[in-house]
């Protein structure tokens, strides 16, 4: 058996052997399929308030993110929530995981009669910092 | 011998490429699907990195005993603004920074104007009412922060 390399001798003359490379490629194009779709399903159609200062998500921080639409729809980490049950499961996450940030996603043209009760029962839930999820201003 | 080299190294007559060439192996030809891979990659990259990038500003969310004082996670007085945002004839308006109200674009303006050193850790109270939509919030909040101000929402 003879060790493959990338430039082939074989025939007449030297042809670069490009099907690693296309492995490699073809793996990236499904890593970033992927993560755009994931990335559409957790933003769940919220358009956010842009911001020209922030502070940047770090990677070790996994945050509880909870989603508000327009209309005042609920999600707790991309998952759709009733309003009613909203509190008990915000309070039971907290009690769980003391420690976790707390982020805000919510429409940048919501009332904020839909967003106050929100931050009224993050506050019952002795919840008091939480971060305004926001687009960076070009 | 000579005539034989020259005749050996004469250019060959132009073929038409077909996808399957006919060298000195038998074989798809690769280059075209490699061409369209890499454009399709490069589209993708780009398009990731044009789509805005999220950041968060910090909010906190004081206890309220008493309308006016602004207690939890506060250990010392701190000085404070209060802003009370509400719309009047589809204009945003700030009631607290200044004797009488003014229009968004105007208190960001004066929020920015301020000297740095004086609103380091000064705190921006904000209120709301319920038809003030959320970027309002957020745009003042921003300005505080971009003062260094630290922000409560009430």
């Amino acid at each position: 058996m003879r060790a493959r390399s990338i430039i082939s001798n074989e025939g007449s003359g030297a042809r670069i052997n490009v099907t690693p490379m296309i492995d490699v490629v073809m793996v990236l194009i499904v890593f970033y399929l992927l993560v755009g779709q994931l990335a559409i399903d957790r933003k769940a159609a919220i358009e956010l308030p842009s911001s020209s200062i922030g502070i940047e998500e770090t990677k070790e921080q996994d945050p509880i993110i909870i989603g508000i639409t327009a209309d005042g729809s609920l999600t707790i980490n991309g998952n759709a929530i009733d309003s009613n049950r909203f509190a008990g499961e915000i309070a039971g996450m907290h009690t769980r995981a003391p420690g976790t940030p707390i982020r805000i996603r919510a429409h940048r043209d919501a009332p904020f009669g839909v967003v106050r009760p929100i931050m009224n029962q993050l506050r019952d839930a002795k919840i008091s910092r939480v971060g305004l999820v926001t687009e960076q201003r070009p | 011998m000579n005539d034989s080299n020259a005749e050996h190294k004469r250019p060959r007559p132009l073929k038409q490429r077909t996808v399957l060439t006919r060298s000195s192996r038998f074989g798809p030809n690769m280059t075209p699907m490699v061409d369209v891979t890499l454009v399709i990659l490069i589209f993708f990259m780009a398009s990731a990195s044009i789509a805005g990038y999220e950041w968060f500003l910090r909010a906190e969310l004081p206890e309220v005993q008493d309308p006016d004082l602004v207690s939890s996670g506060f250990s010392l007085p701190t000085p404070m603004l209060r802003a009370d945002l509400f719309l009047q004839n589809d204009r945003i308006l700030i009631r607290g920074i200044g004797d009488e109200p003014r229009t968004l674009d105007v208190v960001i303006g004066q929020l920015k104007g301020m000297d740095p050193s004086a609103t380091s850790g000064l705190i921006l109270s904000i209120r709301a009412a319920d038809d003030v939509p959320y970027w309002a919030i957020v745009a003042l909040h921003d300005a505080a922060a971009s003062m260094s101000m630290r922000v409560a929402i009430r």
